[in-house]
């Protein structure tokens, strides 16, 4: 399938949903999506476009334009194209729903971005941290206003 | 896990220092008898926080840390990291230096596979084949080491180019190597076939179907042994692959003494690339003409943008997302390791079966505990 | 043998139990202090420095070089130093790498485990002063605060030579009788 087919079908499909869809090559697309439908943009590439295939999900944080976004990687085992989903979401109250019905990995990259970032994913079958130690739940370390990097107890260093 | 246990019921943490495997993690099992009949993973033991440490550092101090993420496949994930760089600046290496880098990914790829059938050997009980493969694996870690100096965290990859050429008669050092590990893959291959006890603790073990596997969003040899060829260095290919020949290694079996297959033919396959890459080796520059990459450049601005970068890991498929905000250090980095989605695929194949193919199982998928927790 | 039979223990404080004719009670301590000071004391420790029994459990990139080193090229075996998986079955710990919040408390119930005498030996710069990781909020520093390490190996990660030179120096340290392992 070609990009320009794959955009046309997506914009077509999903007017006021997605926006500012752009081809940066032959390969790789970006498009912004509404956060209260992209779950229904997931299902929608999966049954019809042939994207089975879910790279990553990740958090940013934009702090001087006081919001997140959550950004999904999606590709084909078919063909090369990656697509990049973004949502943006408030900095105060960030949720937005989960897509594990979808893709059944996204589990662990959900349970990962909550407890680096704080983003609530709504009905998440199993949402607790995983790679931090549980007495670090509630720090978000990966926010840019943490206070505990960088770390200076070190006492040997030159 | 937590819900009441029956009377026959009892739950095991194989914690985190545990002699069948690679890296702390602690697996719980909930058993019935012998059989297990539920499976949950904690990691996060030897997690460092690297996407944040490289904040703080810029994209020439980034090449160092980004060695650490997998210890093993050290100058793949430099690959990665500095792929995504020359992306956003805009420039690509001379082919004297693209060959130079396939000659060290695929040199990578043959000493992983072998310490990973070695460790998988281990697991199970069969301590010859570590030993006879971990033989094997120091030849041609010595290559690799008069190349770039290190054994196993490098720092030899820079942007546009690699640090220093190749050493004079590397290729009348390599051949030799190399035709002796043709003959060693050849004993092996018998060996796996001929003795009973392997074939019958791996035959028909841990089986996936092509369609279970991408549901779960495995890739490399795991998904290449149920028969999809999903190969990212023939869909989209980088560097100079698309120049070589050389075939994806399928199996259609699915199960551990298939995964052992894929890995075996995958290094024949990269010993066939090497060949060719020696042969058609072209003399020119390292840096690209006319610019300064090559000298030295402390400060280097990275004009804004973004980009997603794969390449081909020995385990499968690594991806990294990289955001820059045109200062000298990256504004946020995602990396995404190929053997993250493969440990979280464990739990459900492990259910029903019972403890001793645990071992057999958890050892075939070839792990490296450290980038599944960064 | 003859002091041995008056000497009460002086160190501990249990009430003094029934006395059994013809039997001799004491405790382990008297016994071992007593003998750190005649000449059998080079006696067993020649015997525990030529068989250093160390666990396995590699932590971060050092752990590969830890793997290397006992196998075919820089063999251990050699020495008397051969790898253990239980932590009951062994005498070195081998810190090799960095040790993070969520490890340190496994690592603390593996060291008591570990019947004694024992001995530590940090291998890489990320047991000495942070490594790599020394800003990272997930790392603990500053870890021979918390365990007797006798013998540091620098390196980034340091060759399986530098390793074997490592042990090498623990037995001159134990058959100086300097090391702070014979303690616990």
């Amino acid at each position: 399938m070609d990009v320009t087919e794959i955009l046309k079908s997506l914009t077509d499909t999903f007017p006021e949903v997605i926006s500012e869809a752009t081809a940066e090559s032959e390969i790789r697309t970006r498009a912004y999506v509404d956060r209260k439908k992209a779950k229904e943009v997931c299902q929608y590439l999966k049954d019809s476009l042939q994207f089975d295939h879910l790279c990553s999900v990740c958090g940013v944080d934009y702090i001087k334009r006081n919001e997140f976004e959550v950004v999904y990687h999606i590709a084909s085992y078919d063909h090369p194209v990656v697509l990049a989903l973004k949502a943006k979401l408030p900095r105060e109250n960030p949720q937005i729903e989960s897509i594990v019905s979808v893709y059944w990995n996204a589990n662990w990259y959900e349970r990962e971005t909550y407890e680096l970032f704080g983003i609530i994913f709504k009905n998440h079958p199993n949402l607790k941290p995983l790679i931090l130690p549980e007495d670090m739940l509630g720090e978000w370390p990966l926010r840019k206003d943490y206070k505990g990097f960088p770390n200076k107890t070190a006492r040997n260093l030159v | 896990m937590e819900e009441q246990l029956e009377p026959n019921e009892m739950i095991i943490h194989l914690g985190p220092q545990h002699p069948m495997q690679p890296g702390p993690f602690r697996l719980n099992l909930r058993l019935k008898g012998e059989t297990v009949v539920d499976a949950d993973i904690e990691l996060g033991f030897i997690h460092k926080g690297i996407e944040k440490i490289l904040e703080n550092k810029t994209y020439l101090q980034g090449i160092t840390i980004v060695d650490r993420i997998c210890y093993l496949v050290a100058l793949v994930n430099e690959e990665c990291f500095v792929g995504c760089t020359e992306k956003l600046l805009g420039i690509e290496p001379p082919e004297r230096s693209q060959y130079i880098r396939v000659i060290l990914d695929e040199l990578t790829r043959i000493q992983s596979h072998l310490l990973g059938m070695g460790e998988f050997g281990e697991f199970i009980g069969f301590v010859s084949m570590f030993m006879y493969t971990i033989r094997e694996r120091e030849e041609v870690l010595s290559l690799i080491d008069m190349i770039t100096g290190a054994r196993v965290t490098h720092s030899y990859l820079k942007f546009g180019g690699v640090r220093d050429d190749l050493p004079d008669g590397f290729k009348e050092k390599a051949i030799p190597v190399l035709n002796n590990l043709k003959k060693s893959v050849g004993d092996f291959e018998e060996m796996f076939h001929t003795d009973r006890i392997f074939r019958e603790r791996t035959v028909g073990v841990g089986v996936l179907t092509a369609d279970v596997a991408k549901n779960l969003g495995v890739s490399g040899p795991v998904l290449r042994a149920t028969g999809v060829p999903f190969d990212i260095r023939k869909n989209e290919p980088y560097l100079i692959y698309k120049d070589l020949d050389f075939r994806v290694c399928t199996e259609t079996a699915g199960d551990c003494f298939a995964r052992v297959q894929v890995r075996l033919n995958e290094i024949r396959e990269s010993i066939y690339i090497l060949e060719q890459c020696l042969d058609q080796l072209p003399s020119g520059p390292l840096f690209p003409e006319n610019t300064y990459y090559g000298r030295r450049t402390p400060v280097m601005r990275v004009p804004a943008g973004e980009v997603f970068h794969r390449v081909e890991d020995p385990r499968g498929e690594m991806g990294m997302y990289m955001i820059s905000d045109g200062s000298d250090k990256p504004y946020r980095v995602k990396i995404r390791g190929p053997h993250y989605p493969t440990l979280q695929a464990l739990p459900p194949l492990i259910i029903g079966t019972t403890v001793a193919d645990v071992a057999a199982i958890s050892g075939s998928m070839d792990g490296c505990t450290s980038e599944a927790d960064r | 043998m003859g002091k041995v039979k008056e000497k009460k223990t002086s160190k501990s404080d249990e009430p003094s139990e029934e006395e059994i004719p013809g039997v001799i009670t004491t405790t382990s301590n008297a016994i071992s202090e007593f003998l750190k000071k005649t000449k059998a004391q080079d006696l067993i420790n020649w015997g525990r420095k030529n068989s250093l029994w160390f666990m396995v459990q590699p932590m971060g990139c050092c752990g590969v070089e830890m793997i290397s080193m006992g196998c075919a090229h820089y063999d251990t075996d050699r020495f008397g130093i051969i790898p253990r998986n239980s932590p009951r079955q062994a005498d070195v710990m081998l810190i090799s790498g960095y040790v993070t919040k969520k490890y340190l408390p496994a690592l603390k119930r593996l060291w008591e485990q570990m019947p004694s005498p024992k001995w530590v030996i940090a291998i890489g710069d990320c047991s000495i002063s942070g490594g790599p990781f020394y800003e990272s909020y997930s790392t603990v520093q500053n870890i021979d605060k918390i365990f007797p390490i006798d013998v540091f190996v620098p390196g980034c990660p340091p060759r399986p030579e530098a390793m074997l030179q490592g042990f090498v120096e623990l037995q001159e340290k134990i058959k100086a009788k300097k090391d702070i392992g014979t303690e616990y």
